[in-house]
């Protein structure tokens, strides 16, 4: 039988597929660390064209794996077992935009931001914004169920998807709403991974831009006492549309970067966004700072106008890159943990990292009890590598058995996915199996993602067919 | 089986579904002996039917079998609830009412929006896939579950989700669940996260002239502050006297938010339908807010005389020409129904686009209703019936339509219920 590239090639032409070896290189890895390159990628310009590669990938017995712009911090767009890569880097497009009913038809690799931007003039917006958004799609968003700083308010992606179009496993092409009846397909598809299907359109929901928005920065001494005031707040029934800390070390890089105007003197810094009518703002940002500065904070001072304000949120977006320009290598993690836990959570991170001897960096959206430690390493160490996987996996513990879980924002993907069993039982995931037993009985969607591959949850990760081993 | 403490066992004739009791009817004290039982009913080939407080289960099929009724109504626990962390863990056949007498008592509320709230349980009102008027300002149910337990056909339990807000760990199991009806699994546990309640509440009811129906949604639907809930109300009466047959339709709003927020909003709401030429409002603050609101939606669910009620689900641009053309058709099966005929209801919600619409006959005119419903999907173009009379169920669908994905949906079932145990025969497609 001819090879999966010849028969894509055959059918898609070379304006569609590539097989070179330069070319492929870029569709090996996404923002974690391993690297496995594909046979082929598609770049289609249809769901149709979408199709056709799922089918031969299919009859060739090659897995598939969707990619959208390659941001995924877990692995997820890794085509671990090699195979297809379908990029969508051409199906970018905002196909339709309904300003009445406020909903959007997209194509899955558009990216996050452009579309806020191309509709901000009806005075609406597209409310999952996750760090990434000026380079992520919309389409990896929904692989990932992907989050961001204003989810306390607006939720995650799931949330924003009104509907899809997917490709299943035989290479047919599937509508989904969540108003049809019927099983909730839509939600189910969304935070799969791309290991369900490839999803084609993305319907979405969008929101009025609030008529006022303010962003407050608050400095206290440590990381501990932000994390009461956020605890605080969260309990005294406020949510403001986001509630983000950084601690002092990541308030440097940031600083040094970006110039944004954090204080640079503090042990923590709290960014507080309100939004609503100008009453709310007013009367929510009195509140928020009486709050803050009874649980200690040293400051508190809001964005004097809209250039302040996009800078404070641009210099708290870039935060990780900013990391990556003083640390030589870092592992960012993902845990979410109940809002009343984060300062007993803070400073049990702190206590790990410093039994590790590992320098560690937070900067997390602490309203939605969502951390993210930086374990700060070098690679070139064998010592200290152990101890970031020894220390993560610690932490992991730490934050389930105060009754959070491993992923609030990044998905499992091929990182976390043996640390899944340490969330769910053997029943919990051969439910989610079941599931993936009828969209993807061959396993032949991205292979090697989120399900455990020990033989505790044999029934959830063994394959139908014969498979060749998993790359070490 | 299984014995209830203090209260009689409900009888097995106040459970019928399309005319047909239960065999027997079970009410577990928890989930693991409503997993048991659902694991031996499965095992000796019964199929079984969840219960909770029975409100919305005309709004899927009867059973092609109906051997075990398995009520959660037990199952009403508070299993994990720290007010300061805004979520909780409860058991999923506690009732609406109760645990908004719990939240209340924190100044939070979970917007769940289904009627008759003092029957109506979370798994029933979950697993119905019910949505009210202000799920665009609060979310849908889906959108606010954060975690599940289901008890499946095997008689075990499966959890997702947990108690975090935010959560990417595993595929998001609950949307499944959601709306199926009872036909994947029996929910026994949900966890949500929840809200502060508002300060403030207000509900406006205003009546308002047919002729300048067009004038006031474009006014209503473009305030700066929207309400959180907005309909259209319109009723027939076909036996009255020939001047009350028609009242006048009225539009609705809730308002919700911070004192000062309502009260700009129903400034800015009232200026908007004096200039639509609708004069009159009447306004009701705090207790008798949240009542009138509570009767609004049990009027969804509502069943006068021998009638029936189909929903709509749609964008809101086109709620109101599905609302017009709904009510035409219901005026000629009025006129065709002759006396059997007694009226007709509509509900126009102008935020989600949800159309109900009612048909009302005076005597159990089987050919009547099912000629109405036909023409009613017609002019919808497809609706899901939410309420009917027992007399009507067996003869109505109550899903008109198979949606295109229906095949993934049958693998689906088969792959998690194999025995066909659980609610045979009531969801879409004959699932």
């Amino acid at each position: 039988m001819a090879s999966l590239a010849s028969r894509l090639l055959d059918a898609l032409g070379p304006d569609v597929v590539r097989t070179a070896a330069e070319d492929l290189a870029v569709y090996g890895f996404d923002a974690y660390s391993d690297n496995t390159l594909p046979s082929a990628v598609v770049v289609p310009s249809s769901a149709r064209e979408v199709a056709a590669a799922v089918r031969i990938a299919r009859d060739c017995g090659e897995p598939v794996v969707p990619r959208g712009a390659g941001t995924g911090l877990c692995g997820g767009a890794v085509p671990s077992r090699g195979g297809l890569v379908v990029s969508f880097s051409r199906m970018n497009r905002l196909l339709e935009l309904d300003v009445a009913n406020r909903r959007a038809r997209v194509q899955p690799g558009l990216i996050n931001l452009e579309l806020s931007n191309a509709i901000a003039a009806h005075g609406i917006f597209y409310a999952p914004d996750p760090s990434s958004q000026k380079i992520s799609t919309i389409g990896g968003n929904v692989g990932t169920n992907a989050g961001g700083p204003h989810t306390l308010s607006y939720g995650t992606t799931t949330n924003h998807v009104l509907g899809l179009e997917y490709v299943d496993g035989d290479g047919t092409i599937h509508r989904t709403s969540i108003d049809d009846c019927g099983y909730d397909l839509t939600g189910v598809l969304v935070g799969s991974e791309g290991t369900l299907g490839i999803v084609t359109e993305i319907d979405v929901r969008l929101l009025a831009l609030p008529e006022a928005v303010r962003v407050c920065v608050a400095a206290f001494p440590d990381v501990e006492s932000a994390s009461e005031a956020v605890s605080a707040i969260v309990g005294a029934g406020l949510i403001p549309t986001a509630l983000e800390i950084m601690d002092a070390l990541i308030t440097h890089a940031v600083e040094a970067h970006f110039h944004a105007g954090y204080p640079e003197n503090a042990g923590a810094v709290l960014l507080v966004e309100i939004a609503g009518t100008h009453d709310d703002v007013a009367a929510g940002e009195s509140a928020l700072e009486r709050i803050a500065r009874a649980h200690g904070a040293l400051s508190w001072r809001a964005a004097r106008d809209r250039v302040e304000r996009d800078a404070l949120w641009a210099a708290r977006k870039g935060a990780a890159g900013a990391i990556g320009q003083i640390a030589p290598n870092y592992y960012i993690q993902d845990a979410c943990v109940p809002r009343t836990r984060l300062p007993k959570v803070m400073h049990a991170i702190d206590e790990i990292a410093r039994d590790h001897a590992l320098p560690v960096g937070n900067v997390f959206h602490a309203g939605d009890g969502n951390l993210h430690p930086l374990l700060i390493f070098d690679r070139r160490e064998p010592r200290q590598v152990q101890a970031v996987v020894d220390a993560g996996t610690e932490i992991l513990r730490t934050c389930i058995a105060m009754g959070g879980t491993i992923s609030g924002e990044h998905g499992i993907g091929y990182e976390k996915r043996e640390t899944l069993s340490l969330v769910f039982s053997t029943n919990d995931l051969a439910a989610m199996g079941r599931v993936r037993d009828v969209f993807d009985p061959m396993r032949s969607f991205n292979p090697d993602k989120i399900f455990p591959s020990g033989a505790a949850c044999g029934e959830v990760g063994a394959p139908i067919v014969e498979r060749t081993p998993a790359p070490a | 089986m299984i014995a209830r403490k203090g209260r009689a066992a409900p009888a097995a004739g106040e459970l019928r579904l399309g005319g047909r009791a239960p065999a027997r009817v079970v009410e577990p004290a928890d989930a693991d002996e409503l997993a048991a039982a659902l694991g031996a009913a499965s095992a000796a080939g019964e199929s079984v039917v969840a219960f909770g407080g029975a409100t919305l289960q005309q709004t899927s099929n009867p059973p092609r079998r109906f051997d075990v009724a398995l009520r959660t109504t037990r199952l009403n626990a508070v299993y994990d609830y720290d007010p300061r962390d805004l979520t909780c863990g409860l058991g999923a056949g506690m009732t609406l009412a109760a645990l908004a007498r719990t939240l209340a008592q924190h100044g939070q509320f979970l917007p769940l929006d289904a009627p008759r709230a003092r029957e109506a349980t979370l798994g029933g009102t979950l697993a119905a896939g019910w949505g009210g008027p202000r799920r665009l300002a609060y979310g849908r149910p889906r959108d606010l579950i954060i975690g599940a337990t289901v008890a499946l056909a095997d008689g075990t339990l499966a959890t997702s989700g947990g108690m975090v807000v935010k959560n990417v760990t595993g595929y998001d199991m609950a949307k499944l669940y959601i709306g199926s009806h009872g036909t994947l699994g029996i929910l026994t546990r949900v966890n949500f996260k929840l809200l502060p309640a508002p300060a403030a509440q207000r509900f406006a009811a205003s009546p308002f002239e047919d002729d300048v129906r067009e004038r006031l949604i474009a006014h209503v639907r473009s305030l700066p502050i929207p309400p959180t809930a907005l309909v259209l109300r319109d009723a027939y009466a076909a036996h009255a006297d020939p001047e009350d047959r028609r009242s006048s339709p009225q539009v609705t709003a809730l308002f919700e938010g911070s004192a000062s927020n309502v009260e700009r909003a129903i400034r800015d709401y009232r200026s908007a339908l004096g200039a639509a030429g609708v004069a009159e409002t009447r306004l009701c603050d705090g207790e008798a807010a949240k009542t009138a609101f509570a009767a609004l939606l049990d009027a969804y669910v509502a069943v006068p005389a021998t009638s029936f009620t189909l929903l709509r689900r749609g964008v809101p641009s086109e709620a109101p020409r599905r609302a017009l053309h709904v009510r035409e058709a219901l005026a000629r099966s009025t006129a065709e129904a002759a006396g059997a005929a007694q009226g007709w209801e509509t509900i126009t919600d102008l935020l989600t686009g949800d159309v109900v619409a009612r048909f009302i006959l005076r005597a159990p005119g089987v050919d009547e209703a099912v000629a109405a419903c036909a023409a009613m999907r017609e002019a919808l173009d497809g609706a899901q019936l939410i309420a009917a009379s027992d007399a009507l169920t067996p003869h109505l669908d109550a899903w008109g339509s198979v949606p295109a994905t229906v095949a993934t949906m049958r693998a689906l079932k088969a792959r998690f219920d194999p025995g066909d145990v659980l609610a045979p025969g009531r969801f879409v497609g004959g699932i």
